[in-house]
């Protein structure tokens, strides 16, 4: 592993040479708020919170072509999409978990090439939190502040600069091109990128002590489903939201030529599990959302031995049902 | 290269079943064609307007490859409305199949409506591998008897041996035959304790498998096929989960202790 330091005033040129070879994608503002987006000279947004689409977007598109079919005479070609070579810059401890997920997941045998594809062409420059924001418990779930594993590069903002981590050859290579940007980084730094990330930690565990990956399997167990189905507005943000969903739907747009994309799908609507007959196998709003939260409490665990949970709070700051997402509990 | 890239496959023949259902011959295009069990299913698809689940209708054991479509909307139209010389998309084959092996050579195969699509491949493979097994008995029933599957071909069924048994819900004036449950059946037809095969909608599985329990079946040797909506085939697309399960995955055949320890556990 190699540790060096960059100063602030050397992240934006450090960008524009890797943009010369790769498309980076990095947390821009836009409209007040803070997006993931290709960045070709906007103004960063690394000290906002997490944007609240996340980054995993790149890796598994709400919409993208599986291929693009050609007829001629009755017979068809079929074109791969090609991917972009990418730098995702910013991903936090939460998504990069949850990039490990969907690893998971959509490399398990039978493994879907497109998803593979745009992961192997996608480098991941993390950014530890030193900040989290208020509906954040990655300390509980177990996925941050800090990253452990996953990362080309992990930076720690230390507020004069960012303390930089290598987790790979191709992040160990961006640090030996670019010696210009980096210098070495000192022990004092690095004691203070734990300390920095301590602190971080424990102000999350002091907002929800009781929090963990049992506390929820047991408001699963606990909980009143039909009456929670009946509080939920239906919307399915939680789920086009989160970053470890990852359902789809499968279509064909065009004829004679076109192209058969997978668009986000959600379990919470539904029309999704409903069958050809009209019996659907989840019949109530209460049994959908149940099964989204066994899905990542439950059923994930023990299928990859990962929570399908980072705790980002994503799914908190969008839903605006009066239920407590934590307690599984009608709100007063 | 992707796998949700299809094969190409021409279709070589269609036939009529009823006034809803075609049986479609296909011929793979591409490669050494597919190999599979009884009880697997394909993704079909027409080129701009989709893709979807389908049983494999014809046995391994015979040359060409079977569908056996009922209109139910846009993608099933657009496969039913092709004709001979077109091509479709087809993936897979998809999910475990029958688990033969462990059925041993006495089998009861019970199909309620189109679920007996599915069957048809089993059906025809015991009666081509006929040594392989004992005594074998069908049994199918439908709303009516313009609803009936594959009529042409129970003969041939009974001539190798199996013992059949039809029965319709509601009888008409043409209708000679059984009117009645599925189940009903049970007790006209000599059953042999084996293993079992049953698809169809919920309510018959259950009432097939209960009636079965009580003839000293053990609900392990009871396979029953399950449907559930489908996009991928491939375990990724979240539609088909029941519980952490995958039915286009680990299923569509599940033993029925299987089955309800699944749903019970929900
Ligand atoms: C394992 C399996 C085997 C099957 N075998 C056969 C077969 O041998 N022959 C046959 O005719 N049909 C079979 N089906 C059913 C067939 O897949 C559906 O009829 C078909 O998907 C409907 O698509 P459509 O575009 O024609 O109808 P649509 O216009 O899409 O919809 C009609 C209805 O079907 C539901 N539906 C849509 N897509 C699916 C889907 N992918 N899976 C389930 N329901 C869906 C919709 O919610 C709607 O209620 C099988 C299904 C499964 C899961
Ligand atoms: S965000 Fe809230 S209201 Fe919307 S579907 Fe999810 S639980 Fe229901
Ligand atoms: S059909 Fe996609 S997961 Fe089973």
């Amino acid at each position: 592993m190699m540790i060096a330091f960059l100063s602030n005033n050397e992240m934006v040129p450090l960008i524009e040479a890797l943009a010369k070879r790769l498309e980076v994608i990095a947390p821009v503002l836009s409209g007040g708020q803070p997006v993931f987006a290709t960045w070709n000279g906007q103004e960063l947004a690394l000290d906002a919170e997490n944007p609240l689409s996340s980054p995993l977007e790149f890796l598994l598109p709400s919409r993208e072509a599986l291929f693009r079919y050609v007829q001629l005479s009755g017979r068809y070609t079929f074109e791969e999409p090609s991917l972009p070579a990418r730098l995702i810059l910013g991903i936090r401890p939460c998504d990069l978990f949850a990039v490990e997920v969907l690893d998971r997941i959509m490399t398990e045998e039978p493994c879907d090439q497109a998803y593979l594809g745009r992961r192997r062409s996608t480098v991941l420059v993390a950014l530890n939190c030193t900040r989290p924001g208020s509906e954040c418990t990655c300390a509980q779930m177990g996925s941050g502040p800090g990253c452990v594993a996953g990362y080309d590069l992990a930076l720690t903002p230390l507020g004069d600069g960012y303390l930089v981590e290598s987790g790979s050859p191709a992040g160990v290579l961006i640090l030996r091109e670019h010696p210009q940007f980096f210098r070495e980084a000192s022990n004092e730094e690095i004691a203070r990128k734990e300390a920095l990330l301590a602190a971080s930690r424990e102000q999350m565990i002091m907002v929800r002590p009781d929090l963990s990956l049992q506390s929820m399997q047991e408001a699963i167990s606990a909980a009143d489903w039909e009456r929670l189905g009946d509080l939920c507005l239906r919307c399915g943000g939680c789920s086009f939201i989160c970053p470890t969903c990852h359902c789809f739907n499968v279509l064909d747009l065009g004829v004679p030529d076109g192209e058969r994309i997978r668009c986000a799908d959600s379990c919470i609507l539904s029309g999704f599990s409903r069958m050809t007959s009209g019996a659907n196998p989840r019949a109530t709003q209460g049994e959908r959302l149940a099964n989204w939260y066994r899905d990542k409490f439950v059923y994930m665990p023990e299928k990859i031995g990962l929570p399908g949970c980072v705790g980002c709070g994503r799914c908190h700051r969008v839903c605006l049902a009066r239920f407590d997402r934590r307690k599984l509990e009608a709100l007063p | 290269m992707s796998e949700y890239i299809p094969m190409q496959a021409e279709i070589e023949d269609i036939d009529r079943v009823t006034s809803d259902t075609y049986l479609i011959s296909l011929h793979i295009l591409e490669g050494k064609g597919l190999s599979y069990r009884p009880g697997q299913f394909i993704m079909v698809s027409v080129f701009g307007l989709g893709e979807c689940p389908i049983s494999i209708a014809s046995s391994p054991t015979r040359d060409t490859l079977q569908i056996c479509i009922r209109r139910a909307g846009r993608i099933t139209s657009g496969i039913m409305d092709s004709r001979i010389g077109d091509v479709l998309g087809v993936r897979g084959p998809c999910g475990n199949g029958f688990p033969l092996e462990r059925m041993g050579r006495d089998i009861l195969i019970a199909g309620g409506g189109s679920g007996f699509a599915t069957l048809r491949s089993l059906v025809n493979y015991i009666v081509d591998r006929r040594r392989s097994f004992g005594d074998v008995t069908v049994i199918y029933g439908a709303r009516t008897s313009q609803d009936l599957y594959f009529m042409q071909e129970y003969k041939g069924w009974q001539m190798a041996g199996l013992s059949v048994g039809i029965t319709v819900d509601v009888g008409d004036d043409s209708w000679t035959g059984n009117v009645g449950m599925v189940t009903s059946l049970l007790d006209r037809l000599e059953v042999s304790v084996g293993s079992a095969a049953i698809c169809g909608p919920p309510v018959m599985i259950n009432s097939v498998a209960n009636t079965l329990l009580t003839m000293g079946f053990s609900n392990s040797d009871i396979y029953i096929s399950l449907e559930r909506h489908m996009k991928c085939g491939l375990g990724k697309c979240g539609h088909c989960n029941i519980g952490p399960h995958h039915v286009c995955q680990d299923g569509p055949v599940f033993s029925y202790d299987r089955v309800r320890s699944l749903l019970e556990s929900l």
